[in-house]
């Protein structure tokens, strides 16, 4: 089942959010739009939820038009920057409250998928971020959607929990087929997680692609690669052995038939480039800006 | 030290002299009673139901009015209410609704929705939108139960009491809509007031003070039932 999203246009007050935003979402694809704050990419989301109306333009699952169907009847689930549990709940009572029976013995499951079967009694303020972020996850899954949307729900976590959860739920909806969108302005985890990518700014699309051609093409894209104490565009670097910054490839990655390595700077900061096929794992190369 | 010290005098003062004399008990009009028990039960039915409602659209909607419904809305918030008391004497009248129970009610209603509406807007500006919005995704059904009752609950029940309070401490209004055909224990505890009898007019004090404690201890247990079972069935 697959998401179109057509020349959708919003307007606040007098600011002009999407000016004609068109892309699609392959079925069982992660879909990142990638912008920076203000560029009107969490709107696009909020109508897709149908937390949002649109000026004009449309929104369709499976060749079905979205827009006249209420929020809590699109079969849609938004998992958030903060978890936004109901306080007044229980961790358990939160996941209950969404199933299709409020069955406990369906939260219980969908608590254990997260790793937190143990939790279902807790208080909400017992837990710590990452795991409130699980319940949110759980209780997301747990209404059983057919597409998941994702607006920056890692901005709010530690590098390391981020990483984890970010690579959980990739995997997660990997394994139970489902489809989705994510937004954020972090084009390292847009490239972690998604199958494709959205770039848009000012609330137009300005590419859209598999990462690896994004890579290759998009101007900006990937330009947190941090050279000369600044971070540079990956076009204008390349890893050599000859003159530059000295990096260390610390593993290589494989995501969707694009390897990518994971190099690390003398002080700890970590870049990720999409390349590594002739490079070895543990040996020191260095990065330097490309010849003109 | 002496901050905390000045509130708790300024709290209790009015109520330590209520000790000093022995209330004789007397219930000179009971229609005042009844009529006071209906008036709080109805304008805070409205009241609630009103402003929430009203609360909820404010902070929903997109409407270029919205600022101009607000200003509208909050509008007898500064301005006196005997200043808007004349206007509305003019008004009922025409409609013929001086010294009926209508009128009078239609009168608190005025005096009493624009508090109520501030009250639960800033409530539910509190709880967040955010929050809100993860109900908005619920069915309407589990929605209201389990998630904006229980949320709101403590809002409506400040609603509540605030109307009582506002209603009880309402003589001239009552007064003058209801033509003096309207008693309250409010009007009645004027009288007993002028009347220089101090055991009658503490009697009237306690019931008084008695409406909203009543309601307080009724609403919270009320709601504390609710919710628990309500959580109940989420188990």
């Amino acid at each position: 089942m697959s998401l179109n999203v057509q020349n959708l246009y919003k307007q606040f007050g007098t600011k002009q959010i999407l000016n004609g935003v068109d892309f699609e979402v392959k079925p069982h694809d992660i879909h990142a739009i990638v912008g920076v704050s203000g560029s009107g990419k969490s709107t696009i989301l909020r109508i897709i939820a149908g937390l949002e109306s649109t000026d004009s333009g449309d929104v369709k699952w499976n060749h079905r038009s979205l827009i006249p169907i209420p929020a809590h009847k699109r079969r849609v689930t938004m998992l958030s920057q903060t978890a936004l549990l109901f306080p007044h709940l229980t961790v358990g009572e939160n996941v209950t409250l969404v199933t299709r029976e409020r069955s406990r013995k369906q939260a219980e499951h969908w608590l254990r998928v997260v790793q937190l079967g143990d939790r279902y009694d807790a208080e909400i303020h017992e837990l710590s971020g990452g795991e409130q972020q699980r319940v949110s996850l759980a209780r997301a899954l747990a209404a059983e959607p057919e597409l998941l949307l994702l607006d920056e729900p890692f901005t709010n976590l530690d590098p390391k929990l981020k990483l984890d959860l970010q690579r959980f739920i990739r995997d997660l909806v990997k394994e139970l087929n489902l489809t989705a969108v994510l937004v954020t302005h972090d084009r390292e985890e847009a490239m972690l997680m998604a199958d494709q990518v959205t770039l848009i700014d000012e609330g137009k699309v300005t590419r859209t692609g598999t990462v690896a051609e994004l890579y290759d093409t998009a101007p900006g894209f990937g330009d947190f690669v941090m050279l000369d104490g600044e971070l540079r565009p990956l076009s204008e670097v390349e890893v050599s052995e000859a003159t530059g910054v000295s990096v260390q490839l610390m593993k290589k990655i494989y995501r969707f038939g694009q390897c990518f390595g994971e190099y690390q700077f003398k002080d700890g900061r970590s870049v990720m480039l999409p390349t590594c096929e002739t490079y070895q794992t543990g040996m020191i190369y260095r990065i330097k800006r490309k010849e003109e | 030290m002496i901050r905390q010290g000045l509130l708790i005098c300024l709290t209790f003062i009015p109520f330590i002299s209520l000790f000093f004399v022995v209330p004789s008990f007397e219930i000179e009009n009971n229609m005042a009673i009844v009529h006071t028990i209906g008036l709080i039960v109805i304008l805070s039915g409205i009241n609630v139901w009103l402003s929430m409602m009203c609360a909820w659209w404010l902070l929903w909607t997109d409407s270029r009015w919205k600022h101009v419904i607000e200003w509208l809305v909050f509008l007898p918030l500064f301005i006196p209410m005997l200043a808007t008391l004349f206007g509305l004497y003019l008004i009922l009248a025409e409609a013929g609704l001086i010294g009926t129970y209508v009128g009078v009610t239609l009168a608190l209603l005025v005096v009493t929705i624009p508090y109520s509406i501030r009250l639960a807007y800033n409530g539910m500006a509190v709880i967040g939108r955010p929050l809100l919005e993860q109900a908005r995704i619920l069915p309407s059904r589990r929605r209201v139960m389990y998630v904006l009752y229980p949320l709101f609950s403590r809002l409506m029940r400040t609603i509540a009491l605030f109307t009582t309070v506002i209603l009880l401490s309402q003589f001239a209004l009552i007064q003058l809509i209801g033509a003096g055909l309207i008693p309250t224990v409010t009007t009645e505890l004027y009288q007993s007031y002028a009347g220089n009898n101090r055991g009658l007019a503490l009697s009237n004090t306690w019931m008084l003070i008695l409406f909203p404690v009543l309601l307080y201890f009724l609403l919270s247990g009320w709601d504390r039932y609710m919710v628990r079972m309500l959580k109940g069935r989420l188990q």
